[in-house]
């Protein structure tokens, strides 16, 4: 029977796993983001308000999975960390995107000395380690959502416009973008009409696996005390208050720290099946 | 792909757990383990650095204080008493001192203690003025003579009646032997070798621990352990496990380890722990030309809303004792009757609302002239203790309409925070022995301090400085006590700062000592009075 089975089932099948890995990750992404919007209503208690009384207690009834070293509800906080997480990485998203699709087609379609120091910008930042870089920017800016969305997104997005430009170049060879020059096309109408177009979808789809790295990089700072500052919670800064309790009460770091792996697991999967789905040679 | 991230993950996950690890593993195979009768084996965070005796940071004072010995010893109950110099005469108008060396005084490399030695020593230490400008031990002494083998004499351009108690100090000035100096003859360019009289002498140092072994020379009485190893151990959860498995015997000082960390190993019966007597206070330190804490009545309600019971109870797992006035009582003239802040909400409303700051409904923050009561506090991104407290206070001053903005910072942009006086309240610890009081006073003085922030928006601001210069100058005991008396009740009146408990140090160790000690100086290591069992 097996022998008999031509090779298109088999892709068939392979197909249709990926499909199934594609409906899961997207079921997981949306319950993130349900989390996320309805946080204020999902959140059984205050996250900020301290109840010194209620320290470091268990799981009960009243706070599902226990309080900090303060007596705030870990699950509160757990919500609100998502809520940030999120609302930082799509704030990061939407802010390299667009500078990165500007420089990428300045450079790319003006060409010439234009494209040299645009180029040569991005190849410095490139050699600098993206973390040290924004931990950097942070130190000397201070700590806080604001500082922190400016210094991932100085860093993210240099690797984006590099991409963007050699897209554009090879897309200005392309027939049509040639015809439409020669019938005397404005060049504003020509990026915006027969480049964009196959630009964004590509750079949206690399921007949304690289999702996870953008959270995980918010969490390091935090983390370091960099990040977000208090009383908002988020999972890096949690992880690192739970530290002195590693010996008594080591739930209080491992509930973030899981968080945030699934969360990063979710979004690479998620990203990756979303490839997978709408580009099917490539594998 | 996917396969393959996972995989990545899995192999980062395991390297992380081994390297983890080796650190420790690698030590203990190597050095072999602390069960040793004769050998205290310590962490400690930093390593030691080159253990100059004239310089400050990346030398570790602790180390410092166990291979160099000071003129004079400061000690438990503030008094003076006899160092390398066995005893001392002032003049009457205190610009003079005399001191007379110990003899038979032998550096680890077999030299004598001399009086040219001394001179030397401090000349160095005075010819590097810009390093020491705030310390006024270094910058009030005019000159200094050898008169004779053994004889001392520096003569100060003012009197200064702290200058012994600042003699004391584990740094700039105790004693290195000739061969230890460069060749350029200025420590500033490092030393030698690391030659002193102390009890102990520094073996070997690299990059993972630091072995001192007993100066059998000692002129004092010498330790009864033969040998200190310390292991540089660099995050607390590390120290911990260290101990537990017997690689270090001894965690000293509330540096090593924070005080939630200490009661756990505290409720664990294996450990021995033991705390100091209070050492230095805990204080915020108010900016009196910022923002709302420039006035008086919201200083006033602050103070009143200050919850210490509960700070200290929670966030400092109740190992500090609750202070009211700046200075805890033990000090010297620090035994005042002062006027106490005790917390009550209701007053601290009432002070509030009588001052006209109005409560806005909707947001739940006062307000008063368009200025919103607004709190402006900053600290340093790595210490979480602060950071709890703040966080804590965050939540309770809220109720009575304050409203908290916490910026967390990199160390250095910190600090540059705290010269600039861009924040309304700061964490600023006291000194400690053997500084407090007088040191901790003068340094209000000087310009973009912080304790210079909390005097000059004062009324009070012309009446301390004045005080506070003339307590130093003092040559008259009855004078000094009444002086100190009349600064710290007008600071307590003038509320420009909170203490909130009398910071302590604590040790945990395995059971293997029979005797374990602090020292006043909160940066020192008593290790030549410790005995193993």
């Amino acid at each position: 029977m097996r022998i008999n089975r031509s090779e298109n089932s088999i892709e068939g099948e392979f197909v249709v796993r990926k499909k199934w890995a594609f409906y899961c990750s997207t079921f997981l992404v949306c319950l993130l983001f349900f989390m996320a919007v309805f946080g204020p209503w999902l959140m059984p208690n205050d996250p900020h308000v301290p109840n010194m009384a209620a320290k470091l207690q268990g799981f009960s009834a009243q706070y599902p999975l226990g309080t900090d070293h303060l007596g705030r509800c870990v699950l509160s906080r757990l919500i609100e960390g998502a809520r940030v997480s999120l609302f930082v990485a799509f704030i990061v998203l939407a802010a390299t995107l667009s500078i990165s699709m500007i420089v990428g087609l300045t450079a790319g379609y003006a060409g010439g000395w234009i494209d040299l120091v645009l180029m040569r910008i991005c190849d410095i930042l490139l050699a600098i380690p993206n973390f040290i870089f924004a931990l950097v920017i942070v130190g000397a800016l201070g700590a806080g959502m604001k500082n922190l969305v400016i210094a991932i997104v100085v860093v993210v997005w240099v690797g984006f416009a590099r991409v963007i430009r050699n897209m554009v170049i090879s897309l200005k060879e392309t027939n049509y973008v040639v015809y439409a020059k020669i019938c005397g096309v404005p060049t504003w109408k020509i990026i915006l009409r027969h480049i964009v177009p196959f630009v964004f979808p590509q750079m949206l789809l690399l921007k949304l696996i690289g999702l996870g790295s953008t959270i995980l990089m918010i969490s390091e700072l935090s983390f370091l005390g960099l990040g977000i500052t208090p009383p908002t919670a988020e999972w890096g800064m949690m992880i690192s208050e739970s530290k002195t309790y590693l010996m008594t009460k080591p739930e209080l770091m491992i509930i973030p720290g899981v968080m945030i792996s699934l969360t990063v697991l979710i979004f690479n999967a998620f990203g990756d099946s979303l490839r997978d789905v709408l580009d099917p040679k490539s594998t | 792909m996917l396969k393959k991230e996972y995989l990545f993950l899995v192999i980062m996950c395991v390297s992380l757990l081994l390297g983890a690890c080796s650190d420790v593993t690698s030590s203990k195979s190597k050095e072999g383990n602390g069960t040793d009768k004769n050998t205290l084996t310590m962490s400690w965070p930093l390593d030691i650095g080159e253990a100059n005796p004239h310089l400050y940071s990346p030398n570790e004072m602790f180390a410092q204080a166990m291979l160099y010995d000071p003129l004079v010893v400061y000690g438990t109950d503030g008094t003076i008493s006899s160092g390398l110099a066995e005893k001392w005469d002032v003049t009457e108008d205190g610009k003079e001192y005399t001191f007379y060396l110990r003899e038979g005084v032998l550096y680890s490399d077999g030299s004598k203690l001399t009086a040219e030695n001394v001179k030397r020593n401090f000349e160095t230490v005075i010819g590097n003025s810009l390093a020491h400008s705030w310390l006024e031990v270094v910058t009030i002494i005019d000159k200094v003579e050898a008169l004779d083998e053994l004889t001392v004499k520096v003569s100060l351009k003012e009197p200064y009646y702290p200058f012994l108690q600042e003699l004391a100090l584990i740094r700039p000035l105790r004693m290195l032997g000739d061969a230890g100096f460069p060749d350029s003859g200025n420590t500033v360019d490092g030393i030698k070798e690391p030659i002193g009289t102390g009890p102990w002498i520094l073996k070997e140092a690299d990059e993972n621990h630091a072995v001192f072994i007993r100066n059998e020379n000692y002129w004092g009485e010498k330790p009864p352990i033969e040998k200190v190893e310390v292991k540089y151990i660099a995050d607390s959860q590390m120290r911990m496990m260290a101990l537990e498995k017997g690689e270090i015997d001894l965690i000293f000082g509330s540096a090593q380890l924070m005080p939630s960390e200490f009661t756990t190993l505290q409720q664990n019966d294996k450990y021995v722990t033991k705390i100091s007597d209070p050492l230095s206070t805990r204080i915020l330190s108010l900016n009196t030309t910022y923002g709302v804490t420039k006035h008086k009545e919201v200083r006033l309600a602050l103070q009143h809303a200050l919850d210490r019971q509960t700070i200290i109870e929670h966030v400092l797992s109740g190992l500090e004792q609750e202070a009211h006035s700046l200075f805890a009582p033990g000090f010297p003239y620090s035994d005042i009757e002062i006027e106490k802040y005790n917390y009550d909400l209701k007053k601290a409303q009432q002070i509030l609302d009588e001052a006209g700051w109005a409560m806005d409904e909707k947001t739940g923050i006062r307000s008063k002239d368009g200025e919103k009561l607004e709190l402006l506090i900053a600290y340093n991104s790595s210490d979480q203790v602060h950071k709890a407290i703040y966080e804590y206070l965050q939540g309770a001053w809220k109720e009575i309409g304050v409203e908290v903005e916490l910026v967390a910072e990199e160390n250095q942009v910190y600090y540059a925070r705290t010269k600039s006086g861009e924040y309304n309240i700061v964490m600023n610890d006291t000194w400690g022995a053997p500084y407090d009081p007088h040191m901790y006073l003068r340094t209000m003085l000087g310009e973009q301090q912080i304790g210079n922030y909390s005097l000059s928006g004062t009324d009070a601001s012309g009446k301390l400085t004045e005080e506070i210069t003339r307590v130093i100058r003092s040559t008259n005991e009855a004078e000094r006590s009444s002086l100190y008396e009349s600064i710290i009740q007008t600071i307590q009146q003038e509320a420009i700062f909170m203490p909130i408990s009398y910071r302590q140090n604590y040790l945990v160790a395995n059971d293997v000592f029979k005797t374990m000690t602090f020292s006043p100086q909160q940066f020192e290591v008593p290790t030549n009075l410790y005995e193993m069992k």
